[in-house]
């Protein structure tokens, strides 16, 4: 599908090297995104290693690197094949990844705590649903690109069947969290994508109603809702979650401007806040690094987030524009959810940081989105068709 | 910003826009809930982060020991081993499962051999006198195989845990119970009490309950120790902060000498077994059965009032309350029934002196001038004893008093009055006391309480009884309050004269006798009887505290005073006469060392008032050696035993014979009896094959 006539006209590079679009490489992006994920390694070590100097325990930092590693290679190998190419390949990958979604629902799947998302394979945990939600942003970007910019109802309610998908098989692993960021996804590219206004508040309004009766419905067991609501009073509260978001706000608090230093904080070397490796990790942020480490990691999102949206604008077609657009209404939910019911600010809902969080699913899947973007930034003067 | 990509439509970049505005505007919240939590509530959520990291641990002291007058241990601390639960680990099971794991550890517990009830246990976790995060002590003293046992198998008992603290031991068992004391639980009341005290009490802590154990409570307490540690979530200790180590409490040495009060408390009990074998008296009243069911014996050193013995019949063991008494052994150490074995009645137990009271009056005689050159009598002048008295110009009451046996002793002065224990004599002075104008009816009293009758003696033991010295306005006063249990409320003379003789309403307990007698002895000087002799350091041995002597006053004793009394009183051992008339205690200490250790004594018989019921006499004896310098008292009081000289005497003159005699047993705890039948049977062993051998000679003589 390469088109060697228009790669002549825009081509900065004149020898026609096939490696020409790596000089386009959007640097600011691999970086903050690599930085996230050293930071995260780290902070991941310090919630891991346990309280005896002589026998810290670096597995859970050795396993993160090897995973940011390859998810470093993932995100190149994602940039190398044009986008455009790719599409061939995205509604096999897609419904591939809809298997894996049912297959883990099946007794293949393994469970933890209350949620049933991942396969085992030794000491390693795959979970299909991280990666799906990239294979999830090309199916949907693939698919909205025809259109052209304008949606109409058809079009609208073929794209939410096919959002209907993975959203329902999370929610049969009772993962409420991961379907918000696929609600999130959809609604972000359905916006790009040239949704009506008023067909986006029906949608709301109709999910508004969905989640209330859902709520009310008994659907939900008692814990999920106590996750859902501790954060609004946790305090008075006597579950789990509340006393999970009430340490982890301690934590952060006691941060205060400048931390107390990396490997020093009291709370995370008490491990009193339950998951702090992985969707707790901000409270070891907070505590450790204080008020600035916070905002520097909150940067390091902005300018990840800025470059993807800078893409979304330069690219040479809609199909890149959504793509760039998914990733990054992937990342400024997921890092605003589980962020914020860090702070207490949001309810549980059990997300990990993007590349900050341990967890080797949710860093390749980041970086493979990361290399996605990359693709298309990489690719900006190379006119379609 | 680079320009766009040119395909997009101006809907396209609005639709960017808004995007990124959304994107944009949720670092917003963010933000300003880090800025809240970490820069406007920082302080608070340090705070709150310490108190959740840091942990201050009580760690108990051990008790200082309680020692003899020559350092030998009464009272020790061995390791126990207690099983304690975790109310919150254990709330984890669940309420219906509680009950299972009650009883299945009730029985497992049984089952080693410490008898438990699911209640105790269930009450452990119910209590509320613990926090909810402490480890809530619920049996005492397990053996080590079962606390082996319940780790191995602590799936089975979530929340049981077994800890190891020191309870108290008593090498030589029961011995100077009533002494010692015992501790236990702090109670309500007490926990109030002890917040103001310098060294700090936790819930869980021992007190002294009585005795020396609580006299010295504040000296004996060890100072807990604390650390400040900094913990995780699971309580497991991170760091150590700050240390203070606990501290041992002191040793307090007593005055008391073991062997001593071995011999005493075996006398007592062997003199009260003796008392108990007198066959059954028939009177005019009714049946007189001699029950001799308790009684007291001190023995004082009077040339500094140092208690050497204190023993009280009957006694307990304080192994009892060594992790806490069960309440039936409690039901029944405080049953009247049972004559209240925890009373210590050397200190507690309030008799009528009776005869004993008599050199007191015979003092106030003296001390008055009612005899002497210028009084009615003099001290050597005769007095006819016809073995009654009637009160001149009786006014009402009982107005013809008797000796003891209606007994006629004929011509006596004041020494030969004490060596037979004449009544009529004392009735004499008490009504020339009541009658004669220009003598105070209440001198008798006076002598008493100067002597130290009628008030605490201020001895180093807590909960002593002051006795009685009755008078005229006390006598209105009890009326007043109690009509019924007095004809009237009057003041008679009859009381007086019931009073000269240590009867009526005289009560006063075995050790004010014993002090009295001390004073009466050493020339006037009227001590607090001490118990405690020093506090030692527990480490290095040092003195901490010595407690010296404390003399109350000097009483007026000149030898023209003390000589005809003590000579009187050193016949009641030694005196007969010619036809056969002897002191009241010259049979008890017949064939007694008198050349080598000179002893005195007074005997006396009291009776004891019960409503209803007739009982035998209180017999008492007060001896005291070797004179001229004598440095030893001994009292002895047996309930419902009979005549004092009888039976009271020889318990004395047993104790003083082996002092006397230098033939004061060494008394052995535990590990020395154990020692000594251990060399015992080796020695059996090595004899064994001796005997063979013997046999054979014998066989061969044969």
């Amino acid at each position: 599908m390469r088109d060697t006539t228009s790669k002549k006209k825009f081509n900065l590079n004149p020898t026609g090297d096939p490696w020409s679009p790596w000089l386009h490489i959007d640097i600011a992006l691999v970086l903050s995104s690599i930085a996230l994920a050293v930071t995260g390694a780290f902070m991941v070590y310090s919630a891991t290693r346990g309280n005896n100097p002589e026998l810290y325990d670096r597995s859970y930092l050795n396993r993160q690197f090897l995973f940011v590693g390859v998810g470093t290679a993932a995100m190149i190998g994602s940039a190398y094949v044009p986008y455009r190419r790719l599409r061939d390949w995205v509604p096999m990958v897609f419904w591939a990844g809809m298997v894996l979604l049912f297959l883990v629902l099946t007794p293949l799947g393994v469970e933890r705590n209350g949620t049933r998302a991942w396969f085992e394979f030794g000491s390693f945990q795959l979970q299909p649903s991280e990666l799906c939600k990239i294979a999830y942003i090309f199916m949907m970007a693939n698919y909205l690109e025809r259109f052209n910019g304008r949606l109409d109802i058809r079009q609208l309610g073929n794209a939410l069947l096919l959002g209907v998908v993975p959203i329902g098989l999370i929610l049969m692993e009772t993962d409420v969290g991961t379907a918000l960021v696929f609600i999130a996804i959809t609604m972000g590219m359905l916006l790009v994508a040239g949704a009506q206004a008023k067909h986006i508040l029906i949608l709301t309004v109709v999910g508004i109603f969905l989640a209330v009766v859902v709520w009310s419905s008994g659907l939900l067991q008692d814990y999920q809702q106590d996750r859902l609501t501790s954060f609004i009073d946790p305090e008075s509260s006597q579950t789990e979650a509340a006393y999970q978001q009430t340490q982890a706000q301690i934590a952060i608090g006691s941060g205060g401007l400048t931390g107390q230093g990396f490997g020093q904080g009291q709370q995370t070397r008490g491990e009193f806040v339950p998951e702090q490796h992985t969707d707790f990790i901000f409270s070891v942020i907070g505590e450790e690094f204080g008020f600035v480490g916070s905002l520097v990691i909150l940067g390091l999102f902005g300018i990840v987030m800025w470059r993807c949206m800078r893409t979304a604008r330069k690219s040479p077609d809609l199909l890149g524009t959504l793509i760039s657009c998914g990733v990054m209404t992937l990342f400024a939910f997921q890092m605003f959810q589980s962020v914020g019911m860090t702070l207490g600010i949001m309810p549980i809902t059990g997300i990990p940081i993007p590349f900050v969080s341990y967890g080797g699913s949710s860093a390749i899947s980041c970086f493979i989105g990361i290399g996605l973007v990359l693709n298309v930034h990489m690719r900006r003067y190379q006119v379609v068709r | 910003m680079a320009p766009a990509s040119k395909y997009l439509h101006q809907s396209h970049r609005l639709r960017l826009a808004i995007l990124a505005a959304v994107a944009i505007s949720l670092f917003v919240p963010l933000i300003a809930r880090l800025w809240y939590l970490q820069v406007i509530k920082e302080t608070a959520f340090i705070e709150r982060a310490t108190d959740n990291t840091t942990e201050t641990i009580i760690e108990t002291a051990p008790r200082g020991r309680i020692l003899d007058a020559e350092g030998r241990v009464l009272v020790d601390n061995r390791p126990s081993i207690v099983v304690t639960i975790d109310k919150e680990e254990m709330a984890t099971v669940g309420e219906d499962a509680l009950d299972d794991l009650f009883f299945d550890l009730a029985t497992e517990i049984s089952r080693s051999g410490s008898l438990t009830k699911v209640v105790e246990i269930e009450d452990g976790y119910r209590s509320n006198r613990y926090g909810p995060f402490a480890q809530v002590p619920v049996v005492q003293d397990i053996s080590k195989e079962l606390q082996i046992y319940l780790a191995e198998y602590s799936y089975r008992f979530p929340g049981v845990n077994t800890t190891v603290t020191t309870v108290r031991d008593y090498p030589y068992g029961s011995l100077a119970a009533h002494i010692l004391g015992y501790v236990g639980l702090l109670s309500e009341d007490e926990i109030a009490s002890v917040s103001s005290k310098k060294k700090t009490y936790l819930a869980n802590d021992e007190i002294g309950k009585t005795g020396i154990e609580l006299f010295y409570e504040d000296a004996l307490r060890g100072t807990p120790g604390t650390k400040v540690v900094t913990v995780d979530k699971f309580n497991n200790i991170l760091e150590i902060n700050e240390e203070v180590p606990a501290k041992a409490g002191s040793d307090v040495q007593l005055t008391i000498n073991i062997d001593l009060q071995a011999l005493a408390e075996q006398e007592l009990e062997r003199g009260l077994n003796l008392a108990r074998q007198q066959p059954t008296k028939f009177e005019e009243e009714g049946v007189v059965i001699f029950n001799a069911p308790a009684g007291a014996m001190v023995v004082l050193d009077p040339r500094n009032g140092s208690i050497l013995a204190m023993a009280s019949y009957p006694s307990f063991d304080p192994e009892l309350f060594v992790s806490g008494i069960s309440q039936d052994d409690f039901d029944e150490l405080t049953d009247p029934g049972n004559y209240l074995p925890l009373l210590n009645r050397t200190i507690q137990g309030q008799y009528p002196p009776g005869s004993t009271f008599k050199p007191f009056t015979a003092y106030a005689a003296l001390d008055t001038g009612l005899i002497g050159s210028r009084g009615i009598l003099g001290i050597d002048s005769m007095f006819y004893d016809e073995g009654k008295f009637s009160i001149p110009n009786c006014e009402g009451g009982t107005c013809e008093f008797q000796n003891a046996g209606e007994a006629a002793y004929g011509d006596v002065d004041l020494r030969l009055a004490l060596t037979y224990s004449s009544d009529v004599y004392f009735y004499n002075l008490a009504a020339s006391f009541d009658i004669l104008p220009g003598f105070d009816l209440e001198s008798v009293q006076v002598a008493a309480r100067s002597f130290g009758y009628g008030v605490r003696t201020g001895v180093t033991i807590a909960n002593e009884g002051s006795g009685r010295i009755p008078t005229p306005a006390s006598r209105r006063e009890a009326y007043r309050e109690n009509p019924d249990a007095f004809l009237t409320g009057q003041w008679l003379t009859g009381d007086t004269l019931n009073t000269s003789i240590g009867q009526g309403d005289v009560l006063a307990t075995p050790l004010q006798i014993a002090n009295a007698y001390s004073a009466l002895v050493n020339g006037g000087t009227l001590f607090a009887p001490n118990l405690g002799k020093m506090v030692l350091n527990p480490i290095t041995g040092d003195t901490e505290v010595e407690f010296s002597p404390r003399i109350l006053r000097e009483i007026y004793l000149p030898e023209t005073f003390s000589d005809p009394i003590l000579e009187g009183l050193a016949g009641v051992t030694t005196w007969r006469s010619d036809i056969g008339t002897e002191g009241t205690a010259y049979n008890a200490f017949k064939d007694f060392p008198h050349e080598d250790w000179p002893v005195s004594g007074k005997t006396g018989t009291s009776e004891k008032q019960v409503e209803g019921q007739l009982i035998a006499d209180y017999g008492l004896f007060v001896g005291w050696g070797p004179n001229p310098d004598p440095e030893y008292v001994a009292v002895v009081v047996l309930e419902e035993a009979g005549f004092g000289g009888q039976v009271a005497a020889p318990v004395v003159r047993r104790f003083f014979e082996r002092i006397a005699r230098n033939i004061v047993p060494r008394y052995l705890n535990q590990d020395e009896l154990d020692e000594l039948a251990k060399q015992e049977l080796e020695q059996s062993r090595l004899n064994l094959g001796n005997e063979n051998t013997e046999e054979e000679e014998v066989q061969e003589t044969s």
